[in-house]
């Protein structure tokens, strides 16, 4: 006789479900392309135009983070892939099978997240690792380029990945919250754009307190092989990060356990 | 055995479900009757643990649904509002929920087989008809095998034969010794294939047996044609019976048997032409007992005309 319905059986269940269909294939397609073009258009930019860059500019250049550029616009999409991984079983009423088969919600959503982090974090690597590579290429023998070898910057390519992982889980943990996909999109494209944008009318000092805080910001500070001082190290703007996750998902979850499905 | 016990529950002011107790016994088909809004899916998604009761509780042999060791292997549900991602083909919707429950993947191919779906198993379920909607749904009730099945409203949606062949594939289960728990609105169907029905109204529980159980409280008519229809309606009046309906050829009467009729007509030397006692049916007796529970009623059956 086989084994109860395991964390196991529940992933194994919820990885079938993620990768059937179109709107995950789809979401990591889009996570490549702007993530690989957007880069490739910046970093080609730059070599173009370095020559006549002011020294200024060319003394605070960080081919690293420049050349990650990309993954602060393939942002959308994985927060689109987190959200519709529990909106679409609401907006189609598959919740009710789901749930029929595994009773235990905690256990959905530990599977939801397992299969999310995963698949997330395979991509994103691979993502952020080819992205640095491309770019360091656009920039040879013009830009001056990093190496891998050096820690900080295996740092923020690493962290580049860790980025948009846990901004997909943030996604996640907003669906589970909101539950309608069209709601969570707005909240979290609002968490990212126009938060900035609240914070940039206050007051001078006040912007120097809170712009660190937001989530792009901090995702700026995870790719900076070394951030300003006005910001996060990159070490403190993950662990933020993930208190923002695991915040939104604790929240998701309680009500996930108490709600009729 | 499913038990509902005490069973309530209240989305904010609305009651759903009233205090329902029943038991749902293996081995019989048990029809689940009540108009549309009384409160049968309702049953059904707290029986499944998707809706919190607000009071009392549904079991399983003793056990709520939570406490199941693989859910899937012990109940099968058909729910009547779509529970399938439209994106998603079939045979991955199975495949998934088989992986839940650790069943083999060859039980995904046998019941797509049995349920006549598997020619299309790869095609996406948002491309696929009510009637194949309903298979698939039927695919995923018996994908663990299991001893007690739900259908919420199972026949919306198939085509006669589909019918058809529901309602025997209904008997084999319950004669396998399986319990088989089938809501509908339509008494007509019921009477049909249900062994026992369970009737309910907002919310609240108004009658069980089986259809002759029901019926047999029930007023019955005798229609009559006679000689002289203007004469026995008369006496039907003076022995405390009544005439529901007459038309120039018939006369429908209450409240006296055809016993009762024939004899009063020979005495009155009235020759009669017919004498036909008509059972009460069941949508009859549904229409009585739920008349005061329909949660939406409709004002007659005439279009309004604007004035």
């Amino acid at each position: 006789m086989a084994s109860d319905v395991t964390l196991a059986s529940a992933s194994r269940a919820e990885w079938i479900k993620f990768r059937s269909v179109r709107s995950t294939v789809l979401g990591f397609v889009v996570t490549a392309v702007l993530t690989l073009g957007i880069s490739a258009l910046i970093t080609s930019v730059i070599r173009g135009h370095w020559t006549t860059m002011d020294p200024l500019s060319k003394l605070t250049f960080d081919p690293v983070s420049t050349s990650l550029g990309g993954t602060l616009f393939a942002q959308f999409a994985v927060g689109v892939i987190g959200a519709l991984f529990i909106t679409s079983e609401y907006s189609s009423g598959s919740i009710r099978t789901t749930l029929a088969a595994v009773p235990q919600r905690l256990r959905v959503i530990a599977a939801k997240a397992i299969v999310l982090t995963v698949s997330m974090l395979i991509v994103a690597e691979v993502l952020s690792f080819v992205t640095f590579l491309m770019g360091q290429a656009i920039f040879a023998g013009v830009v001056p380029t990093a190496s891998l070898a050096t820690t900080a910057v295996l740092r923020s390519v690493i962290l580049a990945g860790v980025y948009l992982t846990l901004l997909a889980l943030l996604g996640f943990a907003l669906g589970l919250i909101l539950r309608q996909s069209a709601a969570c999109i707005t909240v979290f494209t609002s968490l990212l754009l126009v938060v900035p944008i609240i914070v940039f009318l206050l007051p001078q000092s006040w912007q120097n307190a809170f712009s660190k805080y937001e989530p792009s910001a901090l995702g700026r500070a995870m790719m900076s092989t070394a951030p300003p001082s006005q910001m996060f190290g990159a070490g403190s703007a993950t662990v933020i990060l993930i208190i923002y996750v695991a915040v939104a998902g604790v929240v998701g979850s309680l009500l996930f356990l108490r709600r009729d499905a | 055995m499913l038990k509902i016990e005490h069973l309530s529950k209240r989305y904010g002011d609305v009651v759903a479900v009233d205090d329902l107790d029943f038991d749902v016994t293996p081995g019989v088909v048990t029809g689940f009757l009540g108009p549309n809004g009384s409160g049968k899916s309702t049953t059904m998604r707290v029986i499944l643990g998707l809706d919190r009761p607000t009071k009392g509780r549904a079991t399983i042999d003793g056990r709520v649904y939570s406490d199941l060791r693989h859910p899937l292997r012990e109940v099968g549900a058909l729910l009547e509002a779509k529970a399938v991602h439209p994106g998603r083909s079939a045979r991955n919707h199975l495949l998934a929920m088989a992986a839940s429950n650790n069943i083999a993947s060859s039980r995904v191919d046998e019941v797509l087989e049995f349920t006549g779906i598997a020619s299309v198993a790869t095609k996406k379920v948002g491309t696929y008809s009510l009637g194949m909607n309903q298979r698939l749904g039927i695919a995923a009730a018996l994908l663990g095998d299991p001893q007690i099945l739900l259908f919420d409203e199972p026949i919306n949606g198939l085509d006669p034969e589909g019918i058809k062949w529901i309602r025997e594939f209904f008997r084999t289960l319950a004669k396998e010794g399986r319990t088989v728990f089938v809501s509908s609105h339509l008494m007509s169907e019921m009477a049909l294939s249900a062994d026992r029905i369970i009737v309910i109204g907002r919310g609240r529980f108004i009658a069980q047996g089986s259809v002759d159980e029901l019926t047999a409280d029930a007023v019955g008519t005798v229609t009559v044609r006679s000689s002289d229809q203007a004469r026995l309606a008369e006496i039907v009046h003076a022995r405390h019976g009544s005439v529901r309906d007459r038309d120039d050829r018939a006369l429908t009467i209450e409240g006296l048997t055809s016993d009762e009729v024939g004899e009063a007509a020979f005495a009155a030397g009235i020759t009669l032409y017919e004498l036909t006692p008509q059972r009460a049916s069941l949508e009859e007796v549904f229409m009585g007992l739920t008349s005061d529970a329909v949660q939406y009623a409709s004002a007659g059956t005439e279009v309004p005309r604007g004035k």
